[in-house]
């Protein structure tokens, strides 16, 4: 019997994954030993341990590293991805925390679920091999489908489950076809290695089963970043979920596939943009199109939600495209991660406004509902008018630097007809934000709501509208952020 | 591998399948016998004996399988005019087949041939030869045996549902239900001997086992086993797939004649193949105290071919007795066990023998990195952590007094009724 | 010996192909699950054929011994007895057939016409067919993908319990006779009260 040399590890490397799955497991125990019907202080202890791993990052900056046979790295790309997720999980811990046992869905397993989501999350920001990202894309959906359902004895929560797991499981097959396809051809599953391969030369058969598994792996993806034409899941899903994972998925499946994405398309496809380029710039042009126009004829908010976080991906994906171009690369990547930290807090920020007009039982998603909120909530008007003017890229908030970011990004890769339709859709996007506002300040009320706005989700909707409005009018800090970001994937 | 080789193989796998189904019809008279002898009755005595001057009777009853036998051949052979006919009609050989092929890899005994021919030491494992006594030797035959043992249940499964009885269903049901449960417990009880052994091949872990049976370092794995293989079979006092009180025959209700026959059959002959695997796995296999000793004798007299057929006849000797052991010990718990219900059969499964499993798991393998070279030390330390760990566990969960208040109640009930 | 196992594989593979078809094809849901049994122990000798005995051994006993009998199982549980009922070609079936032929037609094309994989690194043999390589590839390059595949699998399993165990006072159960007698003169006596109301909504 061989002795096993087991290689050596930089714990360190892993440690905010450490945090968070350990998190997870002692929350776990902590919901055994809690009492029924208090499932808060589970909450709580989740949101210690998500803060506990975003300060565990903290010396990890600037010192990039991998271990894991180079299967795991963290550079400062992945360390703010991480960040960025971690405060999408705290807001959606903070904003689920009343939400569950309004609804009487309280049950301790969530929060584990949620930390093993961001685990996941944090795996696809971090993985180098195609592997990994696979398993962390799978931890990530199977805690979803079990999220989205989480509202059992609701038949429209259940029916969210099947659609996304149904769907979910397409899209896996795809990706796992993909990646044997890509092993098939450069005889190696690390992001690095195909880079490798393709840099020195690979005959043209070789290059033509690449591209095939490269598109299966795409389309694999943009099963979960809802990319058109794979977009039609979202509505129905987000709708038919509970609310807070209704935010955390399209906040967290999106950031993290497009994560994944990012580092698949630049690290190992990079020198293939010519190819995947046009391609992709249609299909963002497409989704941005498809996206905001189904989102006019809306009249439930979520849906309308629904349909314009398929808008936005339209958005976030032409930056990760722009960053191909050489001429674009840093800028692509800066507009992709600000876009996506602009986009989690005010996509959160939203939802949190209509957790608090969800009454038991009864949906409050309808436009009429939100007539004269102003006068009920002025509180909750002005978080969801900042959210609102966010998602339509109006100036002082922190929407707007995130889409001058990509527009600017696709304009310097060459790609100016896809700035010019972006800006378009924009315009269009707006008409249905604000006619929200429009209702919110110059309509009266016409049926009886009563908001419930607790503390927690109050934090949670102010820790959202504060971000957008701070780094709206002082972008400074996030864009002295996603620049040192840049640096390390650019190799 | 030549023709003849070929032949041999086939020949071997044919006696092999005809010596478990003889096994079979007389594991059922032993049955038979000491169950009666366990209730106070005289059990099978009349088909077939030896008179004996003075109206004494010996062996009274040795035929009594070949008469049943006769009886279910003859029995008229009914198909249910609702059943779905082709899988009704193969479901008993999904039975049986599973039940047949388990023996392929356990080595029933030790008899050298080919290569150098000599009896090795320690093992049977001839350079450049084989063992006679085993059909098959893989390097995964621990795997092909749980394999063929969870395949086993769709004989039952498909049986159940193609007779279109809700009684057969229901037992069908329960038997994927149990088999599911108690395969986990049963998979990590055969990890740990795997993990003693180092090795996945069934060859390999009996001759790991010379002079040291794993019956003491994993007295708690053995446990486990044999509660699992149990349930796993489907046998007394797990075997609620025909609860006759409650689902009339269970899965079989519809099947007659020989179809029946050989649904009984592969119960059977599944439940010595899990004693003969036990043996394999915990209790030496075909190792005897003093049996190599014996043979180096007679091969040193009478020529080495004679001492390693000796070895090789008295090795699958032993290895039979030990089986039998096992065998009467199955037969012992099914007279004085009653059946458990169905929900305590899923709380033993995954509350009780899974943990312990996974414990046992553990122990090993804490054990045999702390203790890679003692093996007596790390023996006895395992063997008494395990048998301290089934006391425990058979406190806790074990039959227990009904509390006190529920006493008083049906006493005051007694006296309002007096 | 080489006609011997060409011949067997020839034979293998067809019944693999055919089990397939069966499954996609025969209307009785069962049936269809028999036949995937069939095609999972068919691909399980064809490893064997390989000498890749591990592989063939954990293909029987995940893919027959777990993964179909719980299939049959959840059939057994949910369908009526006698599984009939399902009709397994829809109106555009020949889409579907299009497209699963298109993706296995980007596997076999490149085999057929040799196309030479990449998959092993040149020089070095890589053996599947030994459990020792296999453990200790999992302990040294695959060190990671394995831990998280232990963490997919709780996961897994958490979820499983959270989506199927019920509170024992939401828990579903049969009602007796009386209990359903007794539900449905309350019904009806909602319905004469209030005839726009609905009080069959059961759940919240």
């Amino acid at each position: 019997m061989p002795d096993i040399q087991i290689p050596s590890i930089d714990l360190g490397v892993s440690l905010q994954l450490l945090i968070i799955f350990g998190g997870a497991m002692v929350l776990l125990l902590a919901d055994l030993f809690s009492g029924e019907g208090n499932k808060r202080i589970v909450g709580y202890i989740a949101l210690l341990f998500v803060v506990g791993a975003a300060a565990a990052g903290v010396p990890y900056w600037d010192a990039p590293r991998s271990t894991f046979n180079g299967m795991l790295v963290l550079d400062n790309f992945a360390l703010t991805l991480n960040w960025i997720f971690l405060l999408s999980t705290a807001i959606t811990i903070l904003i689920s925390l009343e939400y569950l046992p309004r609804q009487g869905i309280e049950r301790g397993e969530y929060y584990a679920l949620l930390l093993f989501a961001l685990g996941g999350m944090m795996l696809l920001a971090q993985g180098t091999d195609l592997i990994v990202l696979f398993l962390g894309l799978e931890l990530l959906s199977i805690t979803l489908y079990v999220l989205a359902g989480f509202a059992y004895p609701r038949l429209s929560s259940e029916e969210a489950a099947m659609k996304y797991l149904l769907i979910g499981a397409f899209a896996a097959g795809f990706l796992v076809f993909g990646i044997a396809l890509l092993y098939g051809a450069t005889g190696t599953s690390s992001l690095a290695g195909i880079a490798n391969k393709l840099g020195s030369g690979l005959a043209a058969d070789d290059v033509a089963f690449m591209l095939a598994g490269a598109a299966l792996v795409i389309i694999g993806f943009g099963y979960k970043i809802s990319m058109a034409p794979f977009h039609m899941w979202t509505p129905d899903v987000y709708e038919g979920s509970p609310t807070p994972v209704a935010a955390f998925m399209s906040v967290g499946t999106k950031g993290a596939g497009f994560a994944a994405l990012a580092r698949l398309l630049l690290v190992a496809l990079g020198s293939q943009y010519a190819t995947w380029g046009l391609i992709l710039a249609i299909l963002a042009a497409v989704t941005m199109v498809i996206g905001n126009v189904s989102a006019v004829a809306q009249t439930n908010v979520k849906r309308m939600l629904a349909y314009s976080s398929i808008g936005h991906a339209g958005y976030i994906l032409m930056g990760v495209l722009s960053a191909g171009s050489p001429a674009a690369a840093n800028r692509g990547i800066e507009g992709f991660l600000f876009y996506l930290l602009a986009y989690s807090l005010t996509n959160l920020g939203a939802f949190a406004v209509l957790i608090a007009l969800e009454q038991r039982g009864e949906a409050a998603w309808s436009l009429d509902d939100f007539a004269g909120l102003w006068h009920r909530q002025p509180f909750l008007a002005i978080a969801m008018a900042l959210c609102m003017f966010s998602l339509a890229g109006v100036p002082p908030t922190a929407g707007f630097w995130g889409k001058f970011y990509v527009f600017t990004a696709a304009w310097e890769a060459g790609l100016q007809w896809l700035a010019v339709v972006g800006v378009i859709t924009s315009a269009i996007a707006a008409f249905f934000y604000l006619r929200i506002i429009v209702q919110m300040f110059m309509r009266d009320p016409v049926r009886e709501i009563s908001p419930s706005l607790d503390r927690n989700l109050m934090i949670g909707v102010g820790l959202a509208a504060l971000g957008v409005i701070v780094f709206g009018i002082s972008p400074t800090p996030v864009i002295d952020l996603v620049q040192g970001s840049v640096l390390a994937l650019s190799r | 591998m030549s023709f003849l080789d070929i032949i041999i193989l086939i020949v071997k796998a044919l006696v092999l399948a005809l010596a478990a189904t003889t096994l079979f019809a007389y594991f059922t008279l032993f049955e038979r016998i000491l169950l009666a002898r366990f209730q106070h009755r005289v059990g099978p005595n009349r088909a077939g004996y030896i008179p004996l001057p003075g109206g004494r009777k010996l062996l009274g009853g040795f035929l009594q399988p070949v008469a049943d036998a006769v009886k279910l051949f003859f029995k008229e052979d009914v198909t249910p005019a609702l059943a779905d006919k082709w899988v009704y009609l193969i479901s008993p050989a999904f039975a049986t087949i599973p039940a047949l092929i388990i023996w392929a890899t356990i080595p029933l005994g030790c008899w050298p041939v080919g290569g150098d021919g000599a009896l090795p030491v320690g093992g049977c494992a001839p350079v450049g030869g084989s063992n006679f006594l085993q059909l098959a030797e893989i390097s995964v035959g621990i795997l092909y045996l749980l394999a063929v043992t969870s395949i086993g249940v769709y004989g039952i499964a498909i049986a159940g549902w193609s007779s279109n009885n809700k009684y057969s269903m229901l037992g069908g049901v329960r038997a994927s239900a149990q088999v599911i449960s108690y395969e986990l417990a049963l998979g990590l009880a055969v990890l740990g001997v795997v993990m003693q052994a180092e090795s996945f091949s069934t060859a390999e872990i009996v001759n790991r086992q010379w002079g040291w049976w794993f019956i003491i370092p994993q007295f708690l794995g053995f446990i486990i086993f044999l509660l699992a293989s149990t349930a796993e079979v489907v046998r007394a006092p797990f075997d609620l797939v025909e609860a006759e009180q409650e689902l009339v025959g269970g899965y079989n209700t519809e099947f007659g004649s020989m179809k029946f026959a050989l649904f009984f059959m592969s119960e059977y002959i599944k439940l010595v193949a899990m004693n003969a695997i036990a043996v394999t796995l915990f209790l030496g296999g075909w190792h005897f105290p003093g049996l190599y000793t014996l043979a180096q004798f007679v091969s040193a007299n009478a020529g080495q071919w004679a001492g390693n057929a000796v070895f090789g006849l008295l090795s699958l000797g032993a290895f039979l007795l030990k089986v039998t052991l096992l065998s009467f010990l199955s037969v012992w718990i099914r007279a004085t066990v009653p059946r458990v219900r169905y929900d305590q059969l899923m709380h033993l499964g995954w509350k009780v023998l899974l943990p312990m499993a996974l414990f046992n798991v553990a122990l090993t393998a804490v054990l045999n990195v702390l203790i890679p070279d003692n093996r007596v030390l790390s023996g006895v330390i395992a063997l008494v952590v395990g048998a301290l760990v089934i006391v425990g566990v058979a406190a806790v969960n074990g039959p227990r007094k009904p509390p006190a208040s529920q006493v008083t109640l049906v006493k005051k009930s007694a006296e309002v009724v007096q | 010996m080489n006609i011997l196992i060409m011949v067997i594989f020839v034979v293998l593979a067809a019944f693999t192909l055919a089990a397939g078809v069966m499954v996609v094809t025969v209307k009785n849901i069962i049936h269809a699950a028999l036949w995937l049994i069939a095609s999972f122990f068919s691909v399980a000798a064809m490893y064997l054929l390989m000498e890749a005995e591990f592989i063939a051994i954990v293909q029987v006993l995940v893919y027959v011994g777990a993964i179909s009998i719980l299939v049959l199982f959840a059939i057994m549980l949910t369908r009526h007895v006698t599984g009939e009922g399902v009709r397994q070609l829809y109106k555009r079936w020949w889409i579907a057939l299009i497209v699963a032929a298109a993706l296995f037609g980007v596997l076999i094309v490149p085999t057929v016409f040799n196309y030479e994989w990449a998959v092993q690194p040149s020089g070095a043999q890589i053996s599947i067919a030994s459990t020792v390589e296999i453990g200790t590839a999992f302990m040294r390059e695959y060190l990671l993908p394995f831990e998280v595949a232990s963490v997919l699998l709780l996961v897994a399993l958490i979820g499983a319990i959270v989506i199927a165990f019920e509170e024992r006072s939401t828990r579903r159960r049969v009602l007796t006779l009386a209990e359903e007698v007794e539900q449905r003169r309350q019904r009806n006596e909602s319905l004469r009260l209030a005839p726009t109301t609905h009080a069959s909504e059961t759940s919240e």
